[in-house]
């Protein structure tokens, strides 16, 4: 064993020059510790990058066939086309989110450094909240690094045959906007639900079967299922990422509830809420 | 100072810890003792707040756990070695814990330095061995500089020089007025590093005494006495310095004295011996008559029970009772 080797220094003079003892747990240093421990991983750089690889490329790879399609410049397509390929981005690059949200918090169970995190913050709650603004605000700046650089690629392709996206337009922004936004909801979705079933791959199955597969089951043409259909959490955040003609699509005819984008939303955050809430509630009566 | 009272944890219809109550002073090394599963870990976590107590509560000077307002500064626990994340840097990982309660770097350092885990600290923990597990678990227990330690089992995976750093380093922190509690499942190293010793077996307290008291009462002073006039045997034995216990009609135990002083005063007054064995039971044996799973030693809470043959024909004082007197100075530290 390689200890044999160390030198053991006189342990125990040193303990003298302790630390101030005038610092206390406080949330903003509960969030600079989870901080630390989210940028201080693997898994976080991996996701991260593929995620904005994902967004970027899917982006470039759609323009780039919009641009060998198009007739030149001035073509039919004011923008508003191109821009739904960012609805198609997000629903692969939120694969790589889903992991992140569900490692953040299910990586500490299967270590056991939820011991570690729950010592220092026996209140507990205030890890569970730092993790999930950490998340959060990562997967959003990311994200929106993600549209930002689309953009430009949308630009650079696009722009000469004049069908990259229009700026002007509130759909548009709305689109840009809620890229990010989504995708940092999903985030929590799946470190909610992470924190609910405290491990990997239970968690993992569970929201990529109920964003990939369960939702899809709900389209089945049979009235019950199609009348929930709407509400679920994916098909319900992803409104905000839909152009609005394939809203106007939806509702002509439509027997059930269509969303707006904003309605969609929202109700995406509402079954964050309520899953964080059962997470929150389970978090501090169960043994770590 | 820790303080236990009528703690109890049960999971199911399986009692882990049963109305426990105990209390862990500073000052001096308190060891706990007990086999696996007697419900260490158990008690340890309840005290740092991991688990939820099913009855009772335990504080640490005066307050729940997660009732202080700098948990790491009041209580540094190793209450698992592996309660780090396997893929980031023993140094990331005491930077993220430290930074909750606005511990910076130099203390990290500081830390890192005293464990001797200087050549692993940029590697990632997951490729550690089990004894540099146990280091960084010290080293979160320190980040803090807490005054009350929870050590839970922190020898296991050392090497030897390991072994003897840990117990120079608790002795040297409860030398300094801190409150150190330890467990392990190891009665010989317990006499080494404790000073007074909670032995707990089935979730429930067997002895809680000095280490000295336990160790003398392992060491060969009593005498085991059979005689069909037990009760004048007392009275002619009665004396200062000598304690007389009996479990069953005609059996003494008899410490304080020896075989051939109370061969000789039967003689002297004629009184009839059937036997007559010096108990020169080790101390494991003692341990393992105190921890045996057996309701009886359980109804005898006060203590240690040497009616068991086979504590008669052990061998005699192993090493264990060699190292013993490094034991000795818990006397002057209280």
């Amino acid at each position: 064993m390689s200890t044999s080797t160390l030198t053991f220094p006189e342990a125990t003079s040193q303990l003298d020059t302790s630390p101030a003892r005038n610092s206390r747990l406080s949330f903003p240093r509960i969030v600079r510790s989870e901080w630390i421990k989210f940028r201080t991983l693997r898994s976080t750089i991996w996701t991260l990058a593929i995620t904005l690889v994902l967004m970027v490329g899917i982006v470039a790879f759609f323009s780039a066939i919009g641009a060998s399609q198009s007739n030149g410049p001035n073509g039919t397509d004011d923008g508003g086309g191109s821009i739904a390929v960012f609805s198609i981005a997000v629903s692969l690059a939120q694969l790589p989110v889903i992991v992140l949200g569900v490692l953040v918090i299910t990586g500490e169970y299967s270590t056991g450094m939820i011991r570690s995190t729950l010592a220092a913050v026996p209140r507990r709650l205030p890890a569970l909240w730092a993790k999930g603004v950490v998340l959060a605000v990562s997967i959003f700046v990311v994200s929106a690094g993600a549209v930002a650089i689309s953009l430009a690629v949308m630009q650079m392709v696009l722009g000469g045959k004049g069908l990259a996206p229009d700026l002007g337009n509130s759909q548009t922004v709305r689109i840009l906007v809620g890229t990010p936004l989504y995708l940092a909801a999903i985030a929590l979705l799946s470190f909610a639900i992470g924190a609910l079933l405290r491990h990997s791959a239970g968690a993992l199955a569970t929201v990529l079967g109920l964003l990939l597969v369960i939702e899809n089951l709900f389209l089945i043409p049979w009235k019950p299922l199609q009348a929930i259909s709407p509400f679920l959490p994916g098909t319900a955040g992803s409104r905000l990422l839909m152009p609005q003609e394939q809203i106007d699509l939806f509702s002509q005819g439509a027997t059930n509830t269509v969303l707006g984008p904003w309605q969609g939303f929202a109700v995406l955050l509402v079954w964050v809420s309520v899953l964080l809430t059962a997470a929150a509630m389970l978090m501090r009566r169960r043994d770590a | 100072m820790i303080e236990a009272q009528g703690l109890t944890k049960r999971y199911g219809s399986k009692t882990a810890v049963d109305d426990v109550t105990f209390t862990v002073h500073p000052g001096r090394v308190t060891g706990f003792l007990g086999p696996n599963g007697a419900g260490k870990s158990t008690t340890m976590r309840m005290i740092a707040g991991l688990d939820h107590p099913s009855n009772g509560t335990v504080t640490v000077n005066g307050r729940r756990y997660a009732q202080h307002r700098a948990p790491l500064r009041e209580v540094g626990a190793l209450l698992d070695a592996q309660a780090v994340h396997t893929g980031r840097s023993a140094y990331n990982h005491l930077l993220a814990m430290g930074a909750s309660h606005g511990i910076g770097k130099a203390r990290v350092q500081e830390v890192i330095g005293m464990t001797g885990l200087e050549p692993v600290a940029r590697k990632r923990v997951g490729g550690f061995s089990l004894g540099m597990g146990q280091r960084l678990g010290i080293a979160s227990a320190l980040l803090g500089d807490p005054n009350t330690l929870i050590l839970d089992e922190p020898i296991n995976g050392l090497d030897p020089e390991g072994v003897v750093w840990v117990r120079n380093l608790v002795r040297y922190l409860a030398g300094q007025g801190r409150t150190v509690f330890l467990s392990s499942h190891l009665m010989s190293e317990m006499a080494l590093t404790a000073d007074h010793i909670i032995v707990l077996g089935r979730g429930r307290i067997l002895a809680d005494a000095p280490v000295a008291d336990i160790v003398g009462r392992a060491a060969g002073t009593t005498v085991r006495v059979c005689s069909p006039q037990a009760t004048r045997l007392v009275e002619l034995l009665c004396g200062p310095g000598i304690t007389i216990t009996s479990t069953t009609p005609q059996w003494l135990e008899v410490t304080g004295s020896t075989a051939q002083a109370i061969g000789e005063a039967a003689a002297a007054a004629q009184v009839v011996l059937h036997e007559l064995t010096p108990a020169t039971g080790s101390l494991e044996d003692a341990y393992m008559a105190l921890t045996q799973d057996s309701v009886e030693y359980h109804s005898t809470a006060a203590g240690w029970d040497p009616d068991d043959p086979a504590a008669a024909g052990a061998p005699p004082q192993d090493l264990l009772g060699a190292g013993l007197p490094q034991s000795d100075p818990e006397g002057a530290i209280r």
